[in-house]
């Protein structure tokens, strides 16, 4: 006893000045939906917390493989129907077989958070007669660690989700369902309706997967009600939003875009040189505007193709290049773009420049877009908002540019300003080009 | 006009054709998108679980071992001695891993006893330690003071209440009462304990008197504690004791401290240790040396924290991967929100201001820490915050807090650069720039040679 303690002793000196423990605690993610007389769910479970609890890790590496949880999934779906236990206006609920057939819990699967994987098991409740007071008692790793946590989201129908944190041994917790709709109580659903709010009802469900939003969290930590930070149609239009922020922010794109528009109001047109049998090019006004909204279509588009491509094989990591090489080669096409106007390689088909260059400025814009926060799983929906904003942005830079170079054109003050601004643009973007590959912080982009 | 608008038309049709061909790209991971998904074969790991130690048959017996008394401690869960020793492994296992859950575990042994108003003095000290850990520190005074307070309280229970009460004040910067508790503890009734006791009291009262000013008599005390003859020497002595010298010598800006932070890992392989040696390393312009230091345990949100810094020194800013750590570290501090849980300020200061370069929130964060710890690396991150945030008067309580105590760290004249000047000079050993300057000179070194 006392050998045992001072070993205890000796390392509490060490741990007298250290931090809280440091992982992410054990918490579950509960995705409640009611509708009617019944009570759908979502859990997940972290898989570290399953093995202390049913010893999956039956080959003892102190790895689980997906065998050894496939195979224990009924103990795990078992689990999980105990560890929460619901009661309808003083009535208990009870688990619905139709709806989730016992010791399956759905099919075995897993969800990404931010601590590892873990177990998603559905489970149905019905209730004796349709909700209108709910009671959760949360009883999950009761036994085994009373410092676990279960993160609940809620809601009825397809109405904003609520969020609140239960733990076992608080006992009965009622949940702050809204009122059921009038017409729901009033009319029995027809088949029709059920099958369409089944739907709505599935559709939320896996458009929350169960990583709590930085909004939802902030929202909880300062108990405020929990906020209708959940449509998915406001999230969406955050990350259109974001993409246009970025395009109009991203001062390379918009030059690189701005060296490729500026020359699209002149044709490349060659003539007899004095010298017999030379000849030499040079920059002549259009006088057709529909050959030159066809230039500037046939540019926009290879841009956009081009890093659409290229931001989707980010997004979803099929092709992760290292952030150096990509914003240091967005500042080398830049620069290559804007030289192309003083002494053009590549006048004709243009287009064709700006889609090997585009495919590169699509892998910069995944990165911001992954800073804006892209939550695990749901990739599809702000990959199209944030693209679609990058197209509105890129098209309203393409609004202001063009009537006026196409005004200007023939002036001499677009002569000069075409060059001494390519050239500046080379500049600018040169020194972007040497402070990212070799990072130093020489001026701001 | 119209002709722009059959032009814009098919514009948009060019952005839809875009997209499907992003969308083809993507097709693959349609099931990923809804965040649920089965692996597609069974051999695939999908969780690692905290490591055991030694090989394949050890690992198993180690496994066996936590089953079996876990199935013993549900049949007789009324038994204290078993109870106590579940207890005491999961507390093991928390700090070698920085796993929360282990103190769930302690909670869950002795949930007989828990809630107890007097529990028995074994159990009221394991409740100490585990609140001290969740950085519950007036919940753990409150049982500390008690279990000193009474009388009969077996011998090796009081020097661990004294010790850990001690730690508890040393953390808020309440240094006199801390270094009253070790003194208590040096004292000739606790040497029937042997050496050790002895040995962690006057250790102790060595890094007290660091933290005031005295780092050279406190350096040559270390030293000579852990059997080592120069302050280079590493020898063979605790990680504990190891940490306190690499510590202390990092206060210092000496260059000692990166062998001792190697010599302390290697006697005690825990998140903390690991994540000190860490910042030593990025302090001293190692970034690279440090991934390979901490690979294997991204699992403890402070090692992610460092991960992400050095590879952000390594490859740039703009780096995926550490753009991908700092996007899972603020997950987990969401996550960590949800719950309630504030305890994470100092790492979340770092994280605001390093990784996201939210300069007005990692002040905030460093603030809300301060006011509750008072260690060295609070000092820091706050003096830091302060700067960068361009309010160098909101670090004024720590410069105030260092005059008292008497306190130097080499950190400090780094992170505050201009922030110290318009402070009066301490009396103990002039202002802290200047301390900065003078322990990070030669002369000032030589403590223990």
């Amino acid at each position: 006893m006392i050998r045992l303690l001072l070993a205890a002793l000796a390392m509490a000196m060490a741990m007298a000045a250290t931090p809280a423990m440091a992982h992410k605690a054990s918490d579950a993610y509960v995705t409640l939906h009611v509708t009617g007389d019944q009570v759908a769910a979502r859990v997940d479970i972290a898989l570290r917390d399953l093995d202390r609890d049913l010893d999956l890790d039956a080959d003892a590496d102190d790895r689980l493989s997906w065998r050894e949880v496939r195979t224990r999934w009924s103990d795990i779906a078992a689990l999980a129907r105990d560890g929460l236990v619901l009661a309808a206006d003083g009535v208990a609920c009870l688990p619905d077989p139709a709806a989730a057939p016992p010791g399956s819990g759905a099919a075995p699967a897993l969800a990404e958070h931010s601590d590892g994987r873990y177990a998603v098991v559905r489970l149905a409740w019905r209730c004796a007669a349709p909700v209108q007071r709910l009671d959760a008692d949360y009883r999950l790793f009761g036994r085994t660690d009373p410092t676990h946590r279960g993160i609940v989201r809620y809601a009825r129908d397809d109405l904003p989700l609520k969020l609140v944190v239960l733990s076992a041994g608080a006992g009965r917790v009622p949940l702050r369902l809204p009122a059921p709709r009038a017409e729901a109580i009033a009319v029995p659903a027809s088949p029709a309706t059920a099958t369409a709010t089944a739907t709505a009802t599935a559709t939320t469900m896996s458009a929350s997967p169960a990583p709590p939003s930085a909004a939802l969290a902030r929202a909880a930590a300062s108990s405020e009600p929990a906020r209708d930070d959940e449509p998915s149609f406001g999230a969406f239009a955050g990350f259109v939003r974001e993409g246009v922020h970025h395009i109009l922010i991203g001062y390379d794109h918009i030059l690189f875009l701005l060296s490729l528009l500026l020359p699209s109001v002149w044709l490349r047109q060659r003539e007899v040189d004095a010298a017999p049998g030379r000849t030499r090019s040079r920059w002549v006004p259009a006088s057709n505007l529909r050959q030159v909204l066809a230039n500037v279509f046939k540019v926009v588009t290879a841009f956009t193709v081009a890093h659409s491509i290229t931001l989707a094989l980010s997004v979803f990591d099929i092709v992760d290049p290292p952030s150096r090489w990509v914003e240091s080669t967005i500042a080398a096409s830049v620069v290559l773009a804007a030289l192309n106007n003083v002494w053009p390689v590549i006048a004709e088909a243009r287009w064709k420049l700006t889609f090997l260059f585009g495919l590169v400025h699509g892998f910069g814009f995944a990165s911001a877009l992954k800073d804006a926060g892209l939550a695990r799983g749901d990739l599809a929906a702000p990959l199209l908002g944030f693209n679609l904003g990058v197209e509105i942005g890129q098209l309203c830079i393409v609004a202001l540019v063009l009537p006026l170079a196409w005004t200007l054109r023939g002036t001499r003050t677009y002569r000069g300003a075409f060059a001494g601004g390519s050239l500046a643009i080379a500049g600018v973007a040169a020194l972007w080009l040497v402070q990212r590959a070799f990072d130093l912080s020489l001026i701001a982009g | 006009m119209a002709r722009v608008a059959a032009l814009l038309r098919r514009l948009s049709l060019a952005t839809l054709v875009g997209w499907s061909a992003a969308a083809a790209a993507s097709s693959t991971s349609g099931a990923l998108a809804e965040g649920v998904a089965a692996p597609a074969r069974d051999d695939e790991i999908v969780a690692q679980l905290p490591a055991h130690l030694g090989d394949a048959a050890q690992r198993r017996a180690a496994r066996a071992a936590e089953r079996a008394q876990r199935v013993q401690l549900q049949a007789h869960p009324d038994e204290l001695g078993l109870a106590l020793q579940a207890a005491r492994d999961a507390l093991a296992r928390g700090r070698r891993q920085g796993d929360p859950r282990e103190l769930g575990t302690v909670e869950a042994a002795l949930a007989p006893w828990w809630n107890l108003a007097s529990p028995p003095p074994e159990v009221r000290l394991m409740r100490a330690t585990v609140h001290q850990s969740q950085h519950e520190f007036q919940a753990a005074l409150t049982d500390l003071d008690a279990l000193l307070a009474s009388p009969g309280i077996d011998l090796p229970v009081r020097a661990q209440a004294e010790l850990t009460r001690s730690g508890v004040q040393q953390v808020l910067g309440h240094l006199s009462e801390a270094e009253a508790g070790c003194r208590r503890l040096a004292r000739p009734e606790f040497l029937a304990l042997g050496d050790g006791v002895r040995h962690n009291a006057l250790a102790c009262l060595a890094e007290l008197a660091s933290l005031q000013g005295r780092e050279a008599p406190a350096a040559a005390t270390l030293a000579r504690l852990a059997g080592a003859a120069s302050p280079d020497a590493t020898g063979d002595a605790p990680g504990w004791l190891q940490l306190m010298r690499a510590e202390l010598a990092q206060r210092r800006g000496d260059a000692s401290a990166g062998p001792l932070f190697a010599a302390a890992l290697q006697a005690q392989p825990d998140v903390y240790t690991l994540c000190a040696y860490a910042d030593w390393l990025l302090d001293a312009g190692r970034p690279a040396d440090v991934l390979p230091l901490l690979q294997g345990h991204e699992a403890a949100d402070p090692v992610l924290l460092r991960i992400a810094l050095a590879e952000r020194a390594l490859h740039g800013a703009r780096d995926a991967r550490a753009r991908r750590d700092a996007r899972t570290l603020g997950e987990r501090f969401d996550a960590a929100l949800l719950r309630g849980d504030r305890s994470h300020g100092r790492e979340q200061s770092r994280y605001e201001l390093d990784l996201r370069g939210d300069r007005r929130a990692a002040l905030a964060l460093a603030e809300a820490n301060w006011r509750v710890q008072h260690e060295p690396a609070d000092a820091v991150v706050l003096v830091r915050a302060a700067h960068a945030a361009g309010r160098d008067a909101a670090a004024g309580d720590v410069w105030r807090y260092l005059r008292e105590t008497g306190g130097r760290d080499v950190r400090l004249g780094i992170a505050g650069a201009v922030a110290a000047p318009d402070l009066p000079a301490s009396s103990a050993g002039g202002a802290p720039r200047d301390a900065a300057r003078q322990a990070a000179s030669p002369a000032a070194n030589g403590s223990a040679s």
